[in-house]
């Protein structure tokens, strides 16, 4: 069986969480065969992981670099103005119906871009007029920073770049995967429309939360970013309505996936896995009581938070100790240094020390009686379910699917508040008991929900049925999954470290 | 903490966003604002709030905060933190920040281009002086060849070479350029082989023929890699030489000399580019262990797109020297007057570099600063025309600096009959002018296309001496201003 497998600037070109999921699934995955699509920048990006032997093909889309060349748009091929016209006000009007003449739209630049020059025509200055006009029209009066000319040409230079992967052949396969919504739904779109091959859409991060945090970051004035985040947003939408089966990592995700459109009974999720063999059941714990990170130091992982609470801990108990394995990122070296100077100021430098980058993690959930997870933000953390199978207990903040790993395992406090991630780390520290009995039951917890090969017959099984035309098996609402419905946080529970309110 | 959570909302109805208009948006007025209340939430992401696009914009900047479904319930009474994100997005008004300045990309030092200028005239001195050194019968066929081919040669290198600085590899550039360099040296012998086959060719002038060619190929590497200083070095001992030579009327006991001053300029100009460029290109095989390919380091469609500028570097040779190789009525051969007067021309480059920076701030702005297309088109227009006359402006300010010092040095005598020729260099360099600003902005087969009918004609009408070349050079003036005023109406045109 053929799987088509769609990235955006992830695997095999880079690094990270998102790269070794894939790797994972695809080395796991031995009976099935695997094309790559990758959405890229230039296409100069060189392959940074060996292709496993069952990826049977490359196929790089460049989403910039020069544009892809096709037919001149003429008189022959129908110039698309009509069509042009449709796209834009798809993207000014934000009411619900736009979202389904968005779909059609899309459908029909498909259509034109397998016979006639897309990129030139949305590039064009019949675009540009056709946008800037519709521009005009709607904000007569407006205390809005008007669009300028720049604004609207660059606009639709990003929707040119974005819609590239429309313009080039449909990839032929039984299924198609696609590693994170946005613009990698577009290739899966067109296999969908030309060959009715079905789609699956996985998530880690949510792809448009990303964006939309990324948005202050962007270089261009209000009216293009409205309009770009406009498109991805509905571009989004459409990948989770057009998706037979969307497999988020983590239940937290499904929020914002129905937020979009998602119909419930099509959302599986499936958990990122570990293998257990890398990771065996910690033998003993170290002498003295140690709290232990490990990640890369970036400020999304909150360790100011970590080190004033552990500043607490070290009132109450002197003779504990804060190991941080990891190293910055490049960039942010600024962070590491911040966070060293905070050390000295909270004067628990005796107790704190950073390891930097350490060549097998284990190492560092064995060298911690507790392992803490910090972060403001985060997907499905690798991290947590990695300490969770080598026995180690967690203390994690809220956030994304930290309480799912978690679970009744462990303890979940609130994000940014150090008063409350001390008093979890004291409770554990101090009660031996409860620590090892947690311990033992978050390896158990890991060992059943989340392993490499129970994702790996997950997708086996999703895989099969949409490639044999068969929907899968539904769910009733509310209910994620046949057999994980369980372990979602049904309420605060009592394992939940009640929430206060500050203040 | 139940007293401080508001109680049920009003349904909130589908928040306008994505471009479309806010007008109705008015800040609902905080009937009380409490500590910990919506309102302080909604100062304290104020910038998020006036810039956000979508409440889910809101809502993403609240979870990246920490905040959960679970926590905003509680502490704000709302169903979760989408709806607090439409709350937050329908009580602050829409006043995003305008996003930092974008560094002036073109943003350069007025010397740059004024020694540009200097390096392109200064070879001029150097062709009067061998010039009259040069006594073959062939002297100006072997001249001809060897000024078109390298001109050729050097431009195809000189946009491959900038091809690969921009996609932001200087080694490979480096790797280009000195491979190109090779390459062009090889294609300069080819052509002076030919032409010594087929007519005869004195020692001197075929070395000559390869020292133009080195000399300009060296000059294109060193150019493209912003080693400006290197160059002067290179011309140093040939202008000099050639000076003194000129200055003291060509004494026939320092023509010796003077060659060998002569030569020693495209040989520090090779030698200088291949040591800029192979050192750069030596340090990354060490540390890669491996050599590129050759269509990794060019591919065909490389070469491909070179061509268009190769041909634009012979048609725009063959229209310079055209005057000069012409010569004037009842004299055939090289035409020192015209050679001379082409030295303005060369030095005006510097001042059409400049300009076309001028022309590109300008236009920047204005893409920046206007909202109507139509009145973009227009004011770009009047920006193009504008270029043109200042450039125009500086090329006559030039020639009379040329005339003034020419003649104070008592190397011509002005005579009121060059001023028809001045004239048509000035019409050739306004084309010129607009032939590179075409090109800056992509368009490479229209001035490629009219230059060359132009020197046709110009061919064709070598009867009529220099008239013809005045009425050919309006005529390619006009039609090129005109397709550059159409073209660069276009906004999407200045997008780079």
């Amino acid at each position: 069986m053929k799987i088509a497998m769609i990235t955006e600037g992830t695997y095999p070109h880079q690094f990270g969480g998102v790269s070794v999921w894939c790797d994972q699934i695809i080395r796991g995955m031995q009976g099935y065969d695997f094309q790559l699509v990758c959405l890229v920048g230039t296409g100069a990006e060189q392959a940074v992981w060996d292709l496993p032997e069952n990826v049977s093909s490359l196929i790089t889309i460049a989403l910039w670099g020069s544009p892809p060349t096709g037919p001149r748009a003429g008189r022959r091929n129908g110039f698309p103005t009509r069509l042009l016209r449709r796209l834009i006000e798809s993207l000014l009007d934000s009411s619900e119906e736009a979202q389904g003449r968005f779909g059609e739209v899309l459908r029909q630049l498909f259509d034109y871009a397998q016979r006639g020059n897309l990129s030139a025509s949305l590039s064009g200055s019949k675009a540009v007029r056709l946008l800037s006009e519709a521009w005009q029209d709607r904000w007569q009066n407006a205390e809005q920073p008007l669009p300028t000319v720049n604004d609207a040409v660059t606009a639709m230079q990003l929707i040119e770049h974005c819609l590239r992967p429309l313009s080039h052949p449909p990839v032929q396969a039984d299924v198609v995967h696609v590693t994170t919504n946005g613009l990698g739904v577009l290739p899966a779109l067109t296999a969908k429309w030309q060959n009715g091959t079905p789609m699956i859409v996985s998530e880690h991060g949510i792809y448009l939360r990303e964006q939309y945090l990324h948005g202050p970051k962007l270089p261009y004035r209000w009216p293009v970013k409205a309009l770009y985040l406009g498109f991805l947003r509905r571009l989004c939408a459409l990948g989770y309505r057009e998706a037979e089966t969307i497999a988020p990592c983590n239940i937290y995700n499904r929020r914002w996936e129905e937020r979009l459109g998602a119909d419930p009974s099509r959302i599986r999720t499936v958990y990122n896995g570990v293998d257990p063999a890398n990771f065996p059941m910690a033998d003993h714990e170290p002498e003295e009581p140690t709290i232990s990170w490990a990640g890369r130091i970036d400020p999304i992982k909150d360790l100011e938070t970590l080190l004033s609470s552990f500043a607490i801990v070290h009132q109450s108990m002197p003779e504990a100790r804060l190991r941080l394995f990891g190293s910055p990122p490049k960039g942010r070296e600024p962070y590491l240094e911040r966070c060293k100077e905070l050390v000295v100021e909270l004067g628990i430098g005796e107790a704190v020390t950073f390891e930097g980058h350490i060549d097998k993690v284990r190492e560092a959930y064995n060298a911690g009686s507790i392992v803490v997870l910090s972060s403001v933000s985060e997907g499905f953390p690798y991290s947590l379910i990695e300490a969770m199978t080598c026995g180690r207990t967690c203390v994690a903040t809220d956030v994304g699917g930290c309480t799912e790993a978690v679970g009744d395992t462990g303890l979940v406090v609130p994000p940014g508040n150090p008063a409350r991630l001390a008093e979890a780390c004291l409770t554990l520290l101090q009660d031996d008991e409860l620590r090892h009995r947690y311990a033992a039951a978050a390896r158990a917890r890991a060992l059943e929900y989340f392993t490499i090969d129970g994702a790996i017959s997950r997708f086996d099984e999703i895989y099969s049925f949409l490639a044999a035309g068969h929907p899968l098996p539904t769910v009733p609402p509310g209910a994620d999954g046949d057999d994980q419905s369980d372990i979602a946080p049904r309420s605060e529970s009592d394992n939940l470290l009640p929430f206060g309110v500050a203040g | 903490m139940s007293a401080d959570t508001l109680p049920d909302l009003p349904p909130v109805a589908q928040p306008n966003a994505d471009g479309d208009n806010q007008r109705q948006m008015t800040v609902v007025p905080a009937q009380s604002p409490r500590p910990g209340g919506i309102e302080e939430l909604c100062e304290k992401f104020v910038t998020v709030c006036e810039s956000a696009v979508h409440p889910l914009e809101i809502a993403g900047a609240l979870e990246f905060d920490g905040w959960s479904d679970r926590a905003v319930r509680k502490r704000y009474g709302v169903s979760d933190v989408f709806a607090l994100a439409e709350e937050m997005y329908r009580r602050v008004p829409r006043r995003p920040a305008e996003p930092a300045p974008q560094p002036d990309a073109w943003r350069i030092s007025k010397w740059r281009p004024a020694l540009h200028g200097v390096l392109y005239g200064l070879p001029t001195v150097c062709f009067t002086a061998a010039a009259g050194l040069l006594a073959g019968p062939n002297a100006l066929t072997v001249m001809i060849v060897a000024l078109l081919s390298s001109w050729a040669l050097s431009q195809a290198l000189a946009y491959l070479g900038y091809l690969r600085l921009g996609q932001g590899v200087p080694v490979q550039a480096q790797r280009v350029l000195l491979v190109g360099l090779g390459a062009g040296l090889a294609g300069v012998l080819a052509a002076m082989d030919i032409v010594s086959m087929l007519v005869l060719v004195y020692d001197q002038e075929f070395i000559f023929g390869v020292g133009l060619g080195s000399y300009m190929l060296g000059a294109t590497v060193l150019l493209v890699l912003g080693s400006e200083r290197l160059l002067c070095l290179a011309l140093a001992p040939g202008v000099l030489g050639a000076t003194v030579f000129l200055l003291l009327g060509r004494p026939s006991h320092l023509e010796h000399t003077t060659w060998v001053a002569l030569a020693a300029t495209p040989l520090l100009a090779l030698g200088l580019a291949v040591a800029r460029t192979s050192r750069g290109a030596g340090l990354r095989r060490r540390f890669t262990q491996a050599r590129a390919k050759p269509t990794e380091l060019l591919s065909a469609a490389d070469v491909r797109a070179a061509l268009p500028s190769a041909g634009f570097g012979l048609v725009a040779g063959g229209l310079l020297v055209f005057p000069v190789a012409v010569g004037t009525p009842g004299h055939a051969g090289v035409n020192t007057g015209a050679l001379l007067a082409s030295l303005p021309l060369a030095l005006s480059m510097g001042a059409a570099e400049w300009m076309l920076v001028w022309f590109r701030r300008y236009t920047q702005r204005l893409l920046r600063t206007t909202c109507k297309l139509r009145a973009f088109a227009t004011r770009a227009r009047l920006l193009l025309a504008a270029a043109l006359l200042q450039y125009l402006a500086a090329t006559v300010l030039l020639t009379v600096a040329v005339v003034v010092v020419a003649t104070a040095s008592r190397l011509i005598d002005p005579q009121w009959t060059a001023l028809p020729q001045i004239a048509a260099y000035m019409m050739l360099g306004c084309s010129m002018f607009v032939s590179l600003l075409l090109q800056g902005f992509g368009s490479r087969i229209f001035p490629l296309v009219t230059c060359a009918a132009a020197l046709v004609l110009e061919i064709l009408s070598r009867d009529f001496w220099v008239l013809g070349q005045i009425m050919v050079g309006t005529g390619l003036l006009i039609v090129l201003a005109g397709y550059a005023a159409f073209v660069l109406g276009s906004a999407e045109r200045h997008s780079c």
